[in-house]
């Protein structure tokens, strides 16, 4: 009962947040000197009548408060509106999500199924010749751009022909039979996944070898080891449930980055996800597809941190008090 | 002490790299521009003729019949579009240009042209009569929209009627067709013949002919689709619903992807033994976010046309003798770069000038123009920036424009003539090799253009080398596109900027916009908004004219003479300088038959007649 009441109460925690987000957001969209209708003006045909009516549909010719005033009440609605081109905002969200849900998934167990055991790893031979070959993999792999690494892999593809150059699907993907539709997406998979894999993992090996290496020097540890208890009842029972307290904050935080996380990579790799949709949008000022993409941006953030904390108050007991 | 003298060395790089980051903000410095070879590049043959097909009647259908050869059937062509994809399907409402071209695979207008020669061919329609303001319209017997319902004078009323002059969608072309603030009208004659009665003679309407036509019964048939008009063909419809007339038809839409468009298997164009039209059977457009992806999706075999820019021809055309490709160089096509001078010498309403009065004086001085024209070394323009794939300008009109004035052969760099000029003017020059004008300001001036665009950032580099040989200090400075938007149309104070326009080569009446002195566009010297007072220069005046009388006339030879002077006059008064054309160049797969690529068509645009050998495909 007590953790219901603690939900219902973060999330109505949660809305000024929200409101504050948004006010700030559009206000930075609608003062940046970014004009909407740039191209059109100094396109030779068309008609001063034709600027005018574009102006009055994108109701620019209204005050800002009073532009955010309009976008607010049908957001809260539900209604997200449409795109500067006419199309519903919500459709051409749901069109990229799953794809990008299907990268960033992907990445991320993969990133958790490899990260934790090497930190591990890495954690107990502390200062072994393998420790020492983990920290230059991942100081590496912390180092090199994604951006940078994404163009390099790309240039691979093209020059050995081993993977295609970008894209989700070949273009008769529809007339594959089911393996080989999945053995093409995971062709198309491989390298923007394997970017930011790399990426990721650096960073949590780093992560929960600091963690563990913490916890191994607590005094309970040495407690639990001068008991008498074997090294391997010592770090997995006593050590990694204490090491892991924070890497479950950073699975909120994953979990934010589920639809966000991967833009830059998805721009280089022309996957049709939600990061070269919103990228293209805040150049042209769209704003109810900016405002929408922020604001699932900022719903996400504060959703896995409660989805975090609320995992927390079931692993740890410390915290459990919190609650009442 | 280690740890002292670690930090010593770490504070040591930091201040090393630091001066990096201090220095002087200045965009592009001179040693950074490329010197380039040209590329030499095969003209393809223009000469070459597209025979216009002929309208055969079989069993009483009134068939097109394509005059190409023969080919076989099957198989496919990937193709590309840059930019996120089609935004509708709908040819009326589409705004930008791929939506229009995919939405204009599937509709057909009722005229279209030879994408050689530009001239005027029927299409949905099987003839025209022009009897003065009267344009009637026969069409064609016999053939279906894809739903087995017959094409009829009834769905060109609804869609010019209805769609059109009612004002739904997109309105540029309602906008292009007001001739003295009176729409054209239309009537139906019967079923197959229909008359657009015009206000007065208006040579582009032929042309806007070529407009989509719509089926009325299946546009009707969605409930309120007035209202809905925005939604009807939006790209999340589902292709079977789709009712089209076109050669191809929309398989399936895969939103930042591709779209496939499948054969219409009752087209109404055949060949040449009598065959239906189109042999390939599927046309494939993928969605690429850039330039470059598209290169690698052609070096990677994804994709089999592709347009070529700068450095990368000179890489394929090496690769050519060994690849499965031709490039054709296409010759110059319809963009143009330019320089274009701040001719406003009006107030603000707080009564400031919008530009420097002491430089008024000079950018208004006809020899200060000329001078700076004949500064600039387009040549070294075109080799340097261009790679050579583009060709020195002077006309306003494109060089594949119909309506060219090839009088106008343009002259050399002469610096030297450019100094006479400037010293008839009064201009001198000071002891530091300065130029001041007669009353002692030294020339300086800003030069805009938009940052982000390398090719116009390098073009202003050279610029501003070019001018300091006359001894005039040019402050190039690139802005944000938005930035230089507005100064341009909204608070001009600008004095000189480079830019560039896409115009149509085919009808230059397009250009009224930008020439007419009332003109949203008449860059520069744009009045307001609801300017009244009549402050037009003697040459204005002359253009406001040529634009208004070249299109009351019909035939090509009397509108001729009039594009032929206002292309005269913009030359010898020069308040915009042409710089070069790009010239196109296109990679094709070899495999493809019966292509005609042109700047004025593209590569694609008698797609229903490209085929594929049977051994190759």
């Amino acid at each position: 009962m007590n953790i219901i009441k603690y939900i219902l109460k973060r999330i109505i925690q949660t809305l000024p947040l929200l409101f504050i987000v948004s006010i700030i957001s559009f206000f930075i969209i609608r003062l940046s000197p970014i004009d909407p209708l740039a191209e059109l003006r100094l396109n030779p045909s068309i008609s001063q009548e034709t600027l005018q009516k574009e102006t009055q549909r994108l109701g620019l010719d209204k005050p800002i408060p009073v532009q955010y005033a309009k976008w607010a009440s049908s957001f809260v609605r539900g209604d997200l509106g449409v795109t500067s081109s006419g199309e519903r905002v919500a459709d051409k969200l749901k069109e990229r999500i799953p794809n990008t849900l299907l990268l960033t998934s992907i990445v991320i167990f993969m990133t958790w199924l490899v990260g934790v055991p090497l930190g591990i790893l890495g954690a107990v031979f502390h200062k072994s010749q393998f420790d020492r070959l983990l920290t230059v993999l991942s100081s590496i792999g912390m180092a090199i751009p994604s951006f940078f690494f994404a163009i390099l892999l790309l240039i691979f593809a093209v020059k050995t022909s081993l993977f295609p150059v970008g894209g989700l699907t070949s273009f008769d993907f529809d007339e594959m039979s089911l393996g080989g539709k999945i053995l093409d997406l995971a062709k198309h998979l491989v390298l923007p996944v394997t970017v930011l894999f790399t990426i990721s993992l650096s960073g949590l090996q780093r992560q929960m070898r600091a963690n563990m290496l913490d916890v191994m020097d607590s005094e309970y540890i040495k407690f639990a080891r001068a008991k008498g208890l074997s090294e391997w009842q010592v770090i997995f029972k006593h050590a990694l449930r204490n090491a892991l307290n924070p890497l479950i904050t950073l699975l909120g935080f994953e979990f934010a980055g589920l639809l966000s996380g991967a833009a830059l990579t998805e721009y280089v790799f022309q996957y049709p996800g939600l990061g070269r949709l919103i990228l293209e949008a805040v150049m042209k000022s769209d704003i109810n597809l900016v405002m929408a993409s922020l604001m699932m941006g900022s719903i996400m953030l504060v959703l896995g941190n409660l989805l975090a904390d609320i995992l927390l108050i079931i692993t740890d007991p410390r915290i459990r008090g919190v609650g009442k | 002490m280690k740890r002292v003298i670690y930090l010593i060395i770490l504070i040591g790089i930091i201040t090393a790299c630091l001066p990096a980051c201090l220095k002087k903000d200045s965009y592009i410095s001179q040693s950074e521009i490329p010197v380039v070879k040209e590329v030499q590049l095969d003209k393809y043959p223009l000469n070459k003729i597209f025979p216009n097909p002929k309208t055969v009647t079989i069993n009483g259908v009134d068939y097109l019949q394509s005059q190409l050869p023969v080919g076989d059937y099957g198989g496919r062509l990937i193709t590309s579009t840059i930019g996120e994809g089609p935004k509708t399907f709908n040819p009326f409402t589409a705004k930008d240009a791929t939506s229009s071209q995919m939405a204009n695979m599937m509709y057909d207008g009722l005229v279209s042209m030879n994408p050689v020669t530009g001239d005027v061919t029927p299409k949905l329609a099987k003839s025209i009569e022009v009897k003065g303001n009267k344009y009637i319209i026969h069409l064609r017997r016999g053939i279906k929209w894809s739903d087995g319902k017959p094409i009829t004078a009834d769905d060109v009323i609804f869609t010019w009627k209805d769609i059109v002059f009612a004002g739904l969608g997109n309105t540029s072309v309602r906008d292009s067709i007001i001739i003295d603030g009176q729409l054209p009208t239309i009537e139906k004659i019967d079923d197959y013949t229909v008359v657009f009665t015009v206000p007065k003679p208006f040579a582009p309407f032929l042309r806007i002919l070529s407009n989509p036509i719509a089926p009325k019964h299946y546009f009707t048939s969605i409930p309120n689709w007035e209202k809905s008009f925005d939604r009807i063909l939006a790209t999340t419809i589902n292709p079977k619903d789709i009712v089209y007339s076109g050669a191809y038809h929309l398989k399936k839409y895969v939103p930042a992807q591709r779209v496939v468009f499948d054969r219409n298997p009752n087209y109404y164009e055949i060949n040449l033994d009598n065959k239906k039209l189109p042999y390939l059977n599927q046309i494939v457009y993928l969605i690429v976010g850039d330039l470059n992806n598209e290169i690698l999706k052609f070096e990677g075999k994804e994709i089999d046309t592709i347009t070529l820019r700068g450095a990368t021809v000179a890489r394929y055309k090496a690769k050519e003798a060994n690849s499965d490709y031709y490039i054709y160089n296409l010759g110059a096509d319809t963009g143009t770069m330019f320089l274009a001078i701040n001719l406003n010498n009006r107030k603000d309403n707080k009564g400031k000038y919008y530009v420097n009065p002491i430089k008024q004086k000079w950018f208004a001085d006809k020899n200060f123009r000329e001078a700076i024209d004949y500064a600039i070394d387009r040549k070294s323009l075109v080799t340097n920036i261009a790679y050579g794939l583009a060709e020195p300008l002077f006309t306003s009109e494109s060089l594949n424009g119909i309506y060219l004035n090839k009088s106008i052969t343009g002259h050399n760099r002469d610096l030297s003539y450019a100094k006479e000029l400037l010293k008839r003017s009064g201009f001198y020059y000071g002891k530091n090799g300065f130029l001041y004008d007669k009353n002692g300001n030294k020339v300086e001036f800003d030069l805009y253009t938009n940052a982000g665009n390398t090719e116009r950032e390098s073009i202003g580099v050279m610029i501003k080398q070019d001018l300091a040989d006359l001894g005039i200090s040019v402050n190039f400075k690139p802005v944000e596109f938005n930035t230089l938007v507005n100064k341009l149309t909204n608070t001009y104070d600008w004095d000189m900027s480079i830019m560039g326009l896409t115009g149509s080569p085919l009808e230059p009446h397009n250009g009224k916009n930008v020439w007419a002195s009332n003109g949203p566009l008449h860059l520069f010297n744009q009045r307001p908004v609801g300017y009244s007072v009549d402050d037009r220069l003697s040459w204005e005046k002359e253009l406001d004219y040529i634009f208004e009388q070249a299109a009351l006339k019909l035939s090509f030879d009397e509108r001729k003479v009039y594009y032929d002077k206002y292309q005269q006059i913009i030359y010898d008064e020069r308040p915009i300088i042409y710089l070069y054309s790009p010239t196109r160049v296109v990679a094709i797969r070899r495999k493809f038959k019966n292509t005609y690529p042109s700047t004025l068509s593209g590569v694609l645009y008698n797609v229903e007649e490209i085929y594929i050998e049977k051994a190759k495909q």
